[in-house]
């Protein structure tokens, strides 16, 4: 269950082989496997790239370069509460950069890092595709938009 | 220069939005939904085809293809398996859309993708959603569920709802079939075209989510009612993401004459800030920008094409005069060399390069021979790459420039 | 067959064809990085750009395949550009390193840069830094940012090795080539990707530093290392005999035989020249008295080996053959043995452990030519019978071409019971091994870089290996040394080249009817009853 020593249980593994079999070459199944493991094992540590390797009959540098190409999968533990906030250009006019400035006030890290307590990993991201809510942060599943600092205020309070 | 046409009163793409449960299955029947999949089953493939050329719909995911005429490009008589693939990788900086039609009309893609697939061909389709779209993926996959459950879908077309994992290169149209097959989102080599060889090696179609939404009502309502809504050149309504210094931003159908004057100032209100309009984005960051003595221009490809930038995904970004186009161009040139694929030579290499200009230019350490230096290097590197992906980087390095060119040299010389 | 016109020359090439491949056949070379014959399109470094008429864009002609009535053109105003473009870009972030990079002299940014760069530079911001002087593996040396990206070696371990080690993680130019973290690039064919790679990115570990390029010559020969016989190119250092700790073989590279090895040779053939300059050279003939090791001279030695021999009864003799002996080398024995009468001959000394083979290039049997011992006749006997019989004192003389019979399967007290047994101990060959301490004349053979000769490969392909460098110390060719062996022997005229011995050999022995040096050529030649 841990990422140093990944193993799928036996309702994962039947899960993988089920996204397997939707494509024409299983190996399509790769990017919605590699999210599943990094749900399951928190992030894609090395051996985790190694094991989703295996399942797929690939060696590990072609799944290396999957993982290390998107920005979605984790390679360090992150944080129990990602916050990805937007510095594209609609949300930069509507005020990205104070956003980011009060964040990383607030939470003590630059972009890119984890706080201490394990709770909030915070990055700067490109555009979201959410520009008619500018500024706007993901945090975990759902969008955040016209921002202020008081409403990022409140929505780190609610973080745990 | 087309006349613009009226806007329309009748909200077709939109029609279900501002419903609460607008996502669900029963309320998409309630306002006619699945009536276009019901005549396009007792129409033959070509038929359907054909429509879709005589409604002049264009690709709305940025290229502005005719979809009619991609879809032709399918081999007559193919013995194995024709994939469409529908492109939700929306990502273009300024474009909301299809995120809205994924969360709020579901079913009117489905209902799409049910009608393109019998035309072209095809028992297996791919909707591609960006990875970061978890809420449009949740909506979009429960109603895959309804149509099963309701007999539309596995009955001769089934859907693989796919995940992506953060690349904007994976919405260009073979980027995401790279990314679909279990690979970093590389586009590919042309030829051979995806409709020849695409996904897994076969017949592909792909086209934007839009698009296809747009394909119901085509059949429904008949292609000439479709191209009369628009232009000459390009029928029907799209939906224009209105973002910046605007006082609605948000999403609004229109038909694809509408003006760039009457978007922002009778349907986003005009412009904030203060007040005065600058500058505009009109099809997503990759297009080049336009000044505010430019914006009498009709919004549709062609209209589009000949004020030189292009309608691309619709994205339309206001900028006021206290917005710093210089500045501007760092956040963009920064956006273009973090999404930069790597894979060919010119845009690897210059995307970085142009990037570190900007910003050196910004902080005020700029050199006099930066701003010809990077409109060289754009202009030398078009065409030579891969994909479009760097002709959509040159449209704001070349145009921010050459538009606001004294605004940069204002900065320069106070290094 | 599409006929196609290139830079005003007309063509017909067969379909399929790319341009790259269509403009090399009427010798006009278009630069390129990413395009190799053996590996998939990639299409990436975009200066193979070419003009097409009726095309309104510049093509890259590696993706272009030929059509009927096409008409290309490699050097308008608009190529050119581009191509001056197109190495700008690459050399945006690659470093300076041509003072202290191997591949300067071979290295196609430099190649290119002088014939179709000559720009100034105008970057003057940081470049992107990555790591530099990573092994990869045992032999091969990677500098990330000297890398120009052109995937040649990561399509190499997919497509050819089948071992996929290699990647490129990340994207844009933070885009890196790389192992898996922890692996290593250790398939039996790693050197290749240095071949491949047209810059300093990927460079041998064991040439690293040793000497420039431009103090090599190169000549064409023949790997020794198994049965394949890949052909390869030696290269040697002449002119700096200060530098490469002295080595004069500096390196091997593969040479390009459709027939045999393609492009590629393995890497214990790619790393095993090391013997040819090493300690163990047997320079010098030398004759044991007792415990006393005296250096005679050619002179002395011939006439007192011939004398050996014939002072024993034919089936006193009993002879190793190696099956490295070039086919020359074999034919003089063969007449040797035949003037003397000897029956007991073989050339079968089994190793240690059995040779590792492969589906690839690597054969089991690593001698270069036992097909060419076979035809010729050297194996009528059983080489582990000799060894026994000389422990029986019934063979008297034994005479050892270059085997280290202690590294062979046989029980080492046998060997070492043969080698005492025999009253007299011959060894001809190029290194001193345990075998050679036991002889009583020992005859310094020169390495094949030396000399010249023919191998017959496992598929009975007779291919040539030219002579790069002069013997070391008073060695001579195997077949100098048989010829005169023989003239002291027989009175026959020795031959004075190894092709007089070929020739001899080809109106004697019927595999080899019709054949001369100039059949055999660069590519090799089969034997008759090879050919199809």
């Amino acid at each position: 269950m841990s990422p140093r020593h990944p193993q799928f249980t036996s309702e994962q593994l039947a899960e993988v082989r089920r996204l397997q079999g939707l494509y024409p070459d299983a190996r399509g199944a790769l990017l919605p496997v590699l999210h599943l493991a990094q749900e399951v094992f928190g992030y894609i540590s090395e051996e985790v790239e190694e094991y989703v390797a295996g399942l797929f009959g690939l060696a590990p540098a072609p799944v290396h370069e999957v993982v290390t190409f998107y920005t979605m999968y984790f390679r360090e533990p992150k944080g129990r509460h990602v916050v990805s906030v937007c510095h594209n250009l609609s949300c930069h006019l509507a005020g990205a950069p104070a956003i980011l400035d009060h964040l990383r006030r607030r939470l003590g890290i630059e972009p890119g890092g984890t706080t201490d307590d394990g709770r909030v990993t915070l990055l700067a991201v490109e555009c979201l595709c959410a520009c008619e809510m500018a500024p706007m942060l993901q945090v975990d599943d759902r969008y955040e938009g016209n921002l202020t600092p008081e409403t990022v205020d409140r929505l780190l309070d609610q973080l745990r | 220069m087309n006349q613009p046409a009226a806007v329309p009163t009748e909200a077709i793409l939109t029609r279900n939005f501002g419903r609460a449960d607008s996502y669900t299955l029963t309320a998409y029947r309630e306002t006619g939904g699945y009536a276009g999949w019901a005549k396009a089953l007792a129409l033959e493939p070509a038929a359907i085809t054909d429509a879709v050329k005589r409604s002049n719909l264009r690709g709305l995911g940025g290229a502005g293809f005719p979809t009619g005429t991609k879809w032709s490009f399918v081999p007559k008589g193919h013995a194995g398996p024709i994939y469409l693939v529908i492109n939700a990788d929306e990502g273009e900086p300024g474009t909301v859309k299809d995120r809205y039609l994924l969360e709020r009309d579901p079913h009117a893609l489905i209902e799409g993708m049910l009608i393109a697939a019998r035309a072209i061909g095809s028992r297996l389709a791919f909707v591609y959603i960006r990875g970061e779209y978890i809420t449009p993926w949740r909506r979009f996959s429960a109603a895959v569920r309804e149509a099963y459950d309701a007999g539309y879908l596995g009955r001769g077309l089934d859907v693989v709802v796919h995940r992506g994992a953060g690349a904007y290169i994976c919405g260009e149209e073979t980027g995401l079939i790279s990314s679909l097959e279990g690979r970093k989102g590389w586009p590919k080599l042309k030829p051979p075209f995806p409709a020849i060889k695409g996904a897994f090696g076969a017949p592909t179609i792909v086209n934007n989510v839009e698009t296809i939404c747009q394909v119901p009502h085509i059949v429904n309502r008949g292609p000439e009612w479709f191209a009369a809504l628009g232009t000459k050149t390009q029928g029907g309504t799209r939906l224009y993401s209105v973002s910046g210094r605007v006082r609605r931003p948000g999403v609004y159908e229109a038909s694809v004459a509408v003006t760039l004057r009457q978007l922002i100032y009778e349907h986003a209100g005009g412009v904030t800030g203060n007040g005065r309009l600058k500058a505009v984005v009109p099809g997503g960051a990759s297009a080049a920008i336009l000044r505010a003595d430019e914006i009498d221009v009709t919004m549709d490809v062609d209209g589009l094409r000949n004020a030189g930038t292009m309608a691309g995904s619709a994205g339309v970004i206001v900028m006021d005069e206290t917005v710093s186009i210089p500045d501007a161009l760092r956040v963009v040139a920064r956006f273009y060399a973090h999404e930069s694929c790597g894979q060919c030579t010119p845009c690897r290499e210059t995307t970085g390069w142009i990037h570190r200009m900007t910003e050196r230019i910004v902080e005020g350490r700029g050199h006099k021979e930066d701003l010809d230096t990077i409109l060289d290097v754009a202009r030398r590197g078009t065409g030579t790459t891969i994909c479009a992906f760097y002709d959509g980087a040159v449209g704001p390095y070349i145009s921010y420039i050459e538009k606001f060119r004294a605004e940069f040299e204002a900065l320069i010389r106070h290094a | 067959m599409p006929k196609l016109t290139i830079d005003g020359q007309p063509l017909e090439v067969p379909p399929g064809t790319n341009l790259i491949e269509a403009a090399r056949r009427i010798g006009i070379e278009i630069p390129h990085y990413c395009y190799h014959p053996a590996l998939s399109i990639a299409g990436q470094c975009r200066l193979c750009v070419i003009d097409i008429e009726k095309v309104p864009r510049p093509q890259v002609a590696c993706n272009t395949v030929v059509a009927e009535g096409m008409v290309v053109h490699t050097e308008t105003e608009r190529v050119l550009e581009t191509r001056k473009s197109i190495m700008e870009f690459h050399l945006i972030n690659h470093p300076l390193d041509c003072p202290v990079c191997d591949q300067a002299g071979e290295c196609w940014l430099q190649i290119y840069y002088m014939k179709h760069g000559l720009y100034d530079p105008r970057m003057v911001d940081e470049k992107v830094h990555k790591p530099k002087a990573v092994p990869l593996g045992p032999h091969v040396m990677l500098d990330a940012e000297r890398c120009i990206l052109c995937s040649r070696c990561v399509r190499f371990c997919d497509e050819v090795t089948g071992t996929s080690e290699l990647g490129i993680f990340h994207r844009g130019d933070r885009s890196e080539i790389g192992l898996f973290p922890g692996q290593e690039l250790a398939n039996k064919y790693s050197g290749n990707v240095v071949d491949i790679c047209p810059v300093g990115a990927l460079t041998d570990r064991d040439f690293r530093f040793q000497v420039r390029v431009w103090y090599l010559d190169t000549q064409k020969s023949i790997c020794p290392g198994c049965a394949r016989g890949c052909n390869i190119e030696v290269h040697v250092s002449r002119r700096r005999p200060h530098h490469a700790e002295g080595r004069r073989v500096v390196r091997l590279k593969p040479r390009f035989n459709e027939a045999v090895n393609k492009w590629w040779i393995c890497d214990a053939g790619r790393y095993g020249s090391a013997f040819v300059d090493d300690d163990t050279r047997l320079q010098v003939p030398a004759r044991r008295d007792g415990e006393k090791t005296l250096e005679i001279a050619w002179t002395e030695m011939i006439p007192l080996a011939a004398g050996r021999l014939r002072g024993y009864r034919a089936d006193e003799i009993g002879i190793l053959a190696s099956p490295t002996l070039s086919n020359e080398d074999l034919f003089l024995l063969r007449r040797l043995c035949d003037a003397l009468g000897v029956g007991a001959v073989d050339y079968r000394v089994p190793p240690a452990r059995p040779g590792d083979e492969d589906d690839f290039l690597i054969r089991a049997d690593k001698s270069a030519n036992s097909r060419g011992a076979a035809l010729i006749g050297l194996g009528g006997a059983d080489a582990r019978a000799i060894l026994g019989a000389a422990r029986d004192r019934r063979v008297k003389c034994l005479w050892i071409f270059g085997h280290d019979l202690l590294a062979s399967a046989w029980p080492e007290g046998e060997v070492r019971d043969g080698l005492r047994g025999a009253e007299t101990v011959i060894f001809q060959g190029t290194n001193a091994n345990r075998t050679s301490a036991y002889a009583h004349l020992v005859l310094p053979a020169a390495a094949y870089p030396e000399r010249e000769g023919t191998w017959t490969n496992f598929e009975g392909r007779v291919q040539r290996f030219r002579q790069a460098l002069a013997p070391l110390g008073r060695a001579l060719p195997d077949w100098e040394i048989l010829g005169r062996l023989l003239q002291e022997v027989q009175g026959a005229p020795r031959p004075a080249r190894a092709e007089e011995c070929f020739r001899d050999l080809a109106a004697t022995e019927p595999a080899f009817a019709g054949m001369t040096y100039r059949s055999i050529g660069d590519a090799g030649q089969l034997v008759r009853a090879a050919r199809p």
